[in-house]
């Protein structure tokens, strides 16, 4: 079943001349994942505090994005901000713009859930001693709920920036230099698809599998203590 | 902005057919899906190393590496490697249904292991041979266990199937793009779209979060 003549004839000192284009579409890959990820955990945790206020539109706006973004796929709301939205604000983003946006509002969306679950948990008696020792609304927030809430906010976090890496490749569908588009231009220019998608695919592998090790044992260090 | 309904009836064919389009792809991948995944959770759950490590390996490349390059690879490359003719349609539903076979295979496992030791001792000490035992006693208690899972996953799947519109299969996304740019009517048709799929994502949201609390 497997054609072993074509097999043979592989040749993979393509994707190695090409190694240095496809180390810096690594890069922005990473790059995008990076962003999307440090902005979606302060956004997220914003968000998850603004969703807890007790004016209820605000309420049902936080609920509304929150669950839009949760239940659209990514795609979606990717060619949605990039065709849709410059023509209510008229300003065109390019398609690395358009991108990082949708990737960051989609990573707030999923983070605000965790931070929500993060400050919920959070007992109600830490609350109270707060605001019987006076506590302003600020350190209440900074000082007593939010390093108590991130310890358990991380497992849920270090699942998800795999996903978020993930996620990344889904932008090359709009234009987007990330590993995935370098990769397919390669393959049509240079007539090769196995061997330079082959490479692709396992960059891919290795880097996601460090980033999927590496949430592993941040996990482990900083996340709630199991069986305390 | 005015927002133009009949639009959407001028073309409503392309739309309903790529949500049919959109259907099946779920419907057979979540087949072949399932298939694959009893399969290589049977052989994640064996002792002998050379038909454990296949099947860890397996779950891991799917689950690793992002769908759309894996749906790109089964698109251009395995045809060549396999010296065979697919059309767009067909590589997609294989490469979604490989994905979808890792994913479930994990959530399967994760039920059989979370079952107490007790059940599959008792179901041997009560001489049920091999086959009963997992018909009759592993499976319906693991299944039961991680049923929200699954429901949560196939939410993660009717949104994976917009991904096919990168090889052009004729699914909802894809229409939407090409309506889109043919009309320069992209709010009309990104914004329905959009709207459709949330309309069907969401209820199963919501019914897989009803499952988790019942089992909590």
């Amino acid at each position: 079943m497997i054609n072993f003549d074509y097999l043979a004839t592989l040749d993979f000192s393509v994707p190695w001349q090409y190694r240095w284009q496809l180390l810096q579409a690594t890069g922005t890959s990473l790059w995008l994942a990076f962003v999307a990820t440090t902005v979606g955990v302060v956004l997220g945790t914003a968000v998850a505090i603004v969703g807890r206020m007790k004016f209820a539109p605000v309420r049902w706006i936080v609920l509304g994005y929150v669950e839009f973004f949760r239940n659209t796929p990514l795609l979606v709301q990717l060619t949605w901000i990039h065709f849709v939205v410059p023509l209510f604000t008229g300003v065109n983003t390019s398609p690395f713009m358009s991108g990082l946006i949708a990737l960051t509002l989609n990573v707030t969306a999923y983070f605000s859930e965790a931070a929500r679950a993060g400050i919920n948990s959070v007992e109600k008696g830490q609350w109270e001693a707060a605001r019987a020792l006076g506590l302003h609304w600020i350190p209440i927030w900074s000082k007593v709920v939010l390093p108590q809430a991130f310890r358990i906010m991380i497992p849920p976090i270090a699942n998800m920036v795999i996903s978020i890496f993930k996620a990344t490749a889904i932008l090359s569908i709009l234009a987007v230099d990330d590993l995935l588009r370098v990769s397919s231009r390669i393959a049509n220019l240079s007539f090769k698809p196995v061997e330079v998608m082959t490479a692709m695919a396992i960059i891919y592998f290795v880097v996601g599998s460090i980033i999927a090790f590496g949430a592993g044992k941040v996990e482990l260090k900083y996340g709630p203590r199991v069986g305390r | 902005m005015g927002f133009d309904w009949s639009i959407l009836w001028q073309y409503r064919e392309p739309l309903i057919g790529g949500a049919i389009t959109t259907f099946s792809v779920v419907a057979l991948s979540l087949l072949f899906g399932t298939l694959i995944a009893g399969v290589v959770c049977a052989g994640s759950l064996q002792k002998a190393r050379f038909l454990r490590l296949p099947a860890r390996a397996y779950v891991q490349i799917f689950r690793v590496i992002p769908e759309v390059a894996l749906i790109f690879w089964v698109y251009l490359c395995l045809p060549l490697v396999l010296d065979i003719r697919m059309s767009s349609f067909q590589s997609g539903t294989l490469a979604i249904s490989l994905i979808c076979g890792a994913y479930l295979s994990e959530i399967l496992r994760a039920g059989i292991i979370a079952l107490p030791k007790g059940q599959s001792e008792a179901a041997v000490a009560l001489g049920l041979s091999a086959l009963p035992r997992w018909y009759k006693v592993i499976l319906p208690q693991a299944l039961r266990i991680v049923l929200p899972n699954i429901v949560s996953f196939i939410t993660e799947l009717v949104k994976m199937t917009s991904l096919l519109a990168a090889i052009s299969v004729g699914e909802m996304a894809y229409q939407a793009n090409v309506l889109g740019s043919q009309t320069f009517k992209y709010n009309e048709f990104f914004t329905s779209v959009a709207i459709a799929y949330f309309v069907v994502i969401f209820p199963i949201t919501v019914f897989s979060r009803r499952l988790e609390k019942k089992g909590a």
